[in-house]
């Protein structure tokens, strides 16, 4: 049965736990012949990437889960066959692809047959490695370390069919990849774009005062109201250029534009105008 | 696979606050065979006890449950631990500083500056008993400071703080550092006298508080709170999954703070960014919008409160002439006026709560009590104690034994092992200086105050006193022993401590700690101690907020190096103390109060209240843990201040006059002449001693208020050798020279206008002196401000105050002002001054300073511990 992990970055709170179990399981640790000990710094089996999104004060984190994926069509198994190595590399029957720490000793350039940078390179005992899965444990019936630490369920792993109806709504790290990978994502964030609506004639916040945006390329609207603040929020919309109208009762629409081309965007104070009566 | 995986798993409770009181129970497997740790990893309630025994809780609410699960909810600092006790900063051996000499030059004004050479424990315990001995002599035993609270390890029987104070006493005394309620500094001293809640200031009366706000809630504010950070060294992450429970059920989450905190950034719905320190003047522009507005609660007032006609008198600006209009607080905190309108006015239409993690600019910056009292002012006009509007903490969930202070649903028992606790229990002694103080009275006695400060004492002890030290006809301070060395870099105004450590007067300074690092710099003889792996203990975990548990502590390892525990290092003294005779004879035995460490483990789990005849001890051992189940009636328990809200009369609050005081008559009478804490809460631009505004003199030369909080990657002091978190990219930053500084958070307008971008190294900086950072060009502060987390390891360039001081480590609390939280309450003042920053070239420093800059150092781990020991003679 093929296991495979799900990771969902709308639960995720950034804690790192996965991060620094992995270490606490690797570093000094040798679980031969799933792997020799990872070096204490520099390596990340497993690395949780942090995104800070946004402008003051429509400020969020993004975090995401890097590691293995585990792939179905590993390109790292296949840079070890062209390089006459088939088997330093190889996939166990419940998924999990395992470097042989033996048979992969001196192979550095598998480490740049990753699309992920997943594969780091031991200098010290001149072998390529990366997450096993805590496959040592897992044939022991228990958790890789990084997910029995995860406060909020955002790392699981499992049997695939377990986690059918999440692997048929969740996305690939690379899209469109070609290696199927066994690492599902949840929610990978895109972009946000927010403001806030304010009349400072009468320096007041503007509430409910409709917000609409327009993909300048696709032609696509959005529509979303400002709350009790006067704030406005959309949130995972695409990379693009946006005009923005604002529309309130009593008010002048204002209309201008903004960019989550580069980054997640706060547009800032629309100032509005009365409209004459 | 051919090896046990697993190895032998044992509990060790991995919490860091020390005292005995417990958090954040782990499991860790061991490989016995190796003498090595394999691994951490949460703690399994259910191992031995099904969930009926343990009556497992839930809550229910909109058609949502929220179950606590059966593993312990361990963070980063539990999980890294491992990397502490392997750390490259352990003190190995026992060490005596090179050039000071007993019976000769003493040279108190190299202290931090010298080598340091191996002796054995024989010799230094021979050496610090004479030393006792000829003190008690020549100058009586008050002549002794112990400093023996802050944080630590959370040991028992071998108790990381405080068994130096056990054995003194046993032969005359001391003088005792009386720690402050640090982290919580202005509800101590000022939120107490507007509604009693004692011991902390802080809402004592939180039972069921998240059940109340799980079904009749709408919002809850985190005026700074950092529930993604604090409650990691004492209960890790259930408060964060409160957090997403409240965003699930559509709780709204606003966050008010200078900083986008760790939580902010993930859980919040809205930021409201506010400068350092003048959450104050937003409080009252709020007041005033709801005044103006008629939108408080007037009936509950005239029945819960007294004195409000002489806030409100104050809040239109009767008093003063200025009435505190949003424009008003526009001005001094930053905060847009129509923002602070709409949320004035979203408040008053919800049920609104507040939670609080303790810590930060908000509560321990200067006249911290103001902001204090102001929050409970204004839950007090919005009906405090209706359903959904309390104030509630995050953390500290059975602090002090104290039942009801817990949010969530209580176990039947907090466990107790205070029987068998060989650290100082909490208490007042005859002569005790504020630890606030320390520096003055060091150096330039006599020095006076209100209070014994201790942090548990009731509102009423902050009018005993004054005090004074030296206390009539005995000693100033000649000897200085410390087990928890981090004054420098966790208290107020580093640099004078680092000054009064050098002091003519201090003639000794002995320190034990696991690791070389700050006040260590400065003893004459440092004794190894060794970490709870290293010993079999007793511990209790009561703040997961899942059940309470107390566990048998197996010892992992062996004793690392020539390490003992901070008790059995004690009693060697005590041994050697003993060939004394006269008052020191049978020291030893007396110390170990007769029995051996394993009786006094029996003694913990006899009296930890474990209902009697449930297990014996071997069993005990085996099983390794007893957990308590839930109350079974505790859905019954009134939530939060419910009964007051209900009930005034009936059910009063512990001000003299029951009700909520926004006049405080005690202060009125104690203290008629306090403009900084006066009896009505207000705003407090300045004092004598504070300038610490931007629209000061001060502040045109210092433009920037620092933000300073508790540190995400640490615990104060603890853990800045923890490799597996310095590597992470935002928790140090690589310096051009290879060394890891500690991060400065600059928004990118200041950046702009300074000419700093990411990755440079920068000064911060005030007329106490100068710390190094990296900075981080990041929107996770707002313009105006700086950011960069307190604790870091003390690296110093340019020892003690006047303003030549420069430390490379990033110990801000170096430059922290001296003078206390306000004229009549002696707080620190750690977070939220006047700072200035520029970049520097770290290599024309190290030209200047060859001897700070080439000390040895492994980027990895920081400062290492045999950095300071004479080569050739480790």
């Amino acid at each position: 049965m093929g296991k495979v992990f799900v990771f969902d970055a709308d639960k995720c709170t950034g804690c790192r736990n996965c991060q620094l179990a992995c270490k606490d399981e690797h570093v000094d640790n040798d679980w031969s012949p799933i792997a020799l000990p990872q070096p204490d710094t520099g390596q990340f089996w497993l690395n949780l990437k942090e995104k800070v999104r946004g402008q003051v004060p429509k400020v969020k984190l993004s975090y995401m889960v890097h590691m293995c994926q585990h792939c179905d069509a590993a390109p790292c198994m296949e840079a070890a066959a062209d390089m006459g190595h088939a088997d330093a590399i190889y996939k166990r029957p419940d998924g999990l692809v395992i470097i042989d720490p033996v048979k992969a000793k001196g192979l550095e350039s598998i480490r740049d047959a990753c699309p992920y940078g997943a594969i780091f390179w031991n200098e010290e005992l001149s072998v390529p490695q990366k997450c096993t899965g805590c496959a040592h444990l897992v044939d022991e019936g228990l958790l890789p370390h990084c997910v029995d630490v995860c406060p909020h369920g955002a790392l699981r792993f499992g049997d695939e069919e377990e986690f059918a109806e999440e692997i048929a709504v969740s996305e690939e790290l690379i899209p469109d990849s070609g290696v199927k990978p066994r690492v599902h994502y949840l929610n990978i964030p895109k972009r946000f774009l927010g403001g806030i609506v304010v009349d400072l004639e009468e320096d007041e916040v503007v509430i409910g005062a409709k917000v609409t945006i327009e993909n300048l390329e696709t032609g696509d609207v959005m529509a979303t109201e400002t709350d009790d603040f006067g704030d406005f929020w959309f949130h995972q919309i695409d990379a693009a250029q946006w005009r923005v109208y604002v529309e309130a009762d009593g008010y002048m629409t204002r209309v201008i534009e903004a960019s989550t081309v580069e980054e997640d965007r706060n547009v800032g104070p629309i100032e509005v105008f009365a409209s004459l009566t | 696979m051919d090896k046990n995986v697993r190895g032998t798993s044992i509990v060790k409770g991995l919490g860091f606050n020390s005292f005995g009181i417990g958090t954040n129970a782990c499991t860790v497997d061991v490989d016995e065979e190796q003498d090595k740790i394999i691994r951490i990893r949460p703690f399994h309630f259910d191992e031995h006890y099904t969930p009926e025994e343990l009556n497992a809780w839930k809550i229910e609410a909109r058609g949502k449950t929220f179950e606590p699960g059966f593993k312990t909810l361990i963070g980063s600092l539990s999980l890294s631990y491992k990397k502490r006790v392997y750390s490259k900063n352990r003190i190995p051996y026992p060490l005596k500083r090179v050039d000071w000499d007993p019976n000769g030059e003493r040279n108190p004004q190299n202290r931090g500056k010298s080598e340091y050479v191996r002796i054995s424990w024989d010799e230094a315990t021979s050496l610090i008993a004479a030393e006792i001995k000829r003190i008690h002599e020549q100058y009586g035993p008050e002549a002794i400071l112990c400093e023996v609270d802050g944080h630590g390890e959370t040991k028992v029987v071998h108790a990381s703080h405080g068994s130096i104070t056990n054995l003194l006493n046993l032969c005359g005394g001391f003088t005792l550092q009386s720690r402050q309620p640090d982290s919580w500094e202005g509800w101590y001293w000022g939120a107490k006298h507007i509604w009693g809640m004692d011991p902390l200031g802080q809402n004592s009366l939180q039972n069921n508080i998240i059940k109340d706000i799980s079904e009749n809630g709408d919002g809850v504010l985190f005026w700074g709170c950092d529930v993604e950070t604090t409650p990691l060294g004492w209960g890790g992450f259930m408060a964060s999954r409160l957090c997403s429970w409240f965003t699930e059920l559509g709780v709204k989450q606003i966050h008010i703070s200078p900083d986008v905190n760790y939580t902010n950034a993930v859980h919040a719905d809205k930021w409201i960014p506010v400068l350092p320190n003048t959450d104050a003047a937003l409080q009252l522009a709020i007041a005033y919008t709801w005044i103006k507005e008629g939108t408080y609660d007037a009936d509950y007032l005239a029945t819960h409160a007294v004195g409000f006609d002489n806030f409100k008198y104050y809040v239109l600006g009767g008093e003063d002439g200025v009435p505190k209009t949003p424009k008003w607080a526009e001005a001094i905190c930053g905060v847009p006026s129509y923002t602070i309108k709409a949320f004035a006015r979203w408040w008053a239409k919800n049920a609104v709560s507040i939670a609080h993690c303790n810590g930060g600019s908000y509560i321990r910056s200067c006249f911290a009590h103001e902001p204090a009292r102001l929050e409970v002012a204004l839950l007090g006009m919005q009906g405090l104690g209706k359903p959904g509007a309390n104030q509630f903490k995050m953390l500290e969930w059975t602090l002090f034994g104290i039942p009801t202070v817990t949010p969530l649903p209580p176990s039947t028992v907090i466990p107790n092992i205070g029987a068998a606790y060989r650290g100082f229990i909490t208490g007042t002694m005859p002569s005790f200086i504020p630890k606030t103080m320390i520096p003055q009275a060091i150096m330039d006695p006599p020095v006076q105050w209100y209070g014994h400060v201790a942090a548990g004492l009731p509102r009423e002890d902050q009018f005993t006193g004054p005090f004074t030290f030296p206390v009539e006809g005995k000693s100033r301070i000649h000897m200085v022993w410390s087990d928890s060395p981090c004054w420098e870099t966790c208290w107020n105004g580093g640099f004078e401590m680092q000054d009064a450590l050098r002091h003519e007067s201090v003639e000794f300074v002995v320190i034990q700690h696991p690791w070389m690092e700050n006040d260590c710099n400065f003893a004459d003889i440092i004794l190894p101690s060794n970490t709870k792996f290293e010993t079999a203990d007793i511990g209790t975990d009561s703040d997961s907020g899942q059940w309470n548990v107390v566990f048998y502590e197996k010892q992992a390892i062996k004793p690392r190096m020539e390490s003992k525990s901070d008790v059995e290092g004690v009693g060697e003294i005590a041994k050697a103390l003993e060939k004394f005779g006269g008052i020191y004879e049978n020291l030893y035995d007396r110390f170990m109060g007769g029995k051996t460490y394993d009786e006094w483990i029996e003694t913990g789990f006899e009296t930890c209240g474990i209902p009697e005849g449930t297990m014996t001890f071997e069993e005990f051992k085996e099983k390794q843990y007893y957990p308590f189940p839930t109350r079974k009636d505790w859905k019954d328990i009134p939530a939060g201040l419910i009964e007051f809200h209900d009930d005034p009369e009936g059910h009063p609050l512990r001000t003299p006059t029951g009700k909520l005081e926004y006049y405080s008559t005690t202060l009125a009478e104690n203290f008629p002449d306090d403009k900084e804490r006066g009896p009505i809460p207000k705003w407090v631009a300045v004092s004598e001693e504070h300038h610490e505004r931007k629209s000061t003199e001060r502040g045109r030369i210092y433009p920037f208020l620092l933000v300073s909080n508790h540190p995400h990657f640490r615990v104060h002091a603890q853990h800045d050798d923890v490799t597996w978190l310095r590597e992470i990219e935002t928790c140090k930053v690589v310096g051009p020279d290879g060394y890891r500084y500690e991060p400065i958070w600059v928004n990118p307008i200041d950046a702009g206008k300074l000419g700093l971008k990411t990755g440079d190294i920068a000064k911060l900086y005030n007329e106490r002196g100068g710390v190094l950072g990296g900075v981080i060009v990041t929107e996770r502060i707002m313009p105006g401000a700086l950011y960069q987390d307190h604790g870091s390891r003390v690296d110093s360039i340019v020892m003690g105050a006047g303003g030549e001081g420069l430390d490379r480590g990033g110990a801000n609390n170096l430059i922290a002002p001296t003078a206390c939280t306000s004229k009549n309450t002696v707080g620190e003042v750690t977070s939220g001054f006047l700072v200035n920053i520029e970049k520097v070239d770290v290599f024309d420093l190290a030209e200047r300073y060859p001897e700070a800059f080439n000390r040895p150092y492994d980027p990895d781990c920081g400062l290492i511990a045999t950095a300071r020991v004479r080569q050739g003679e480790e």
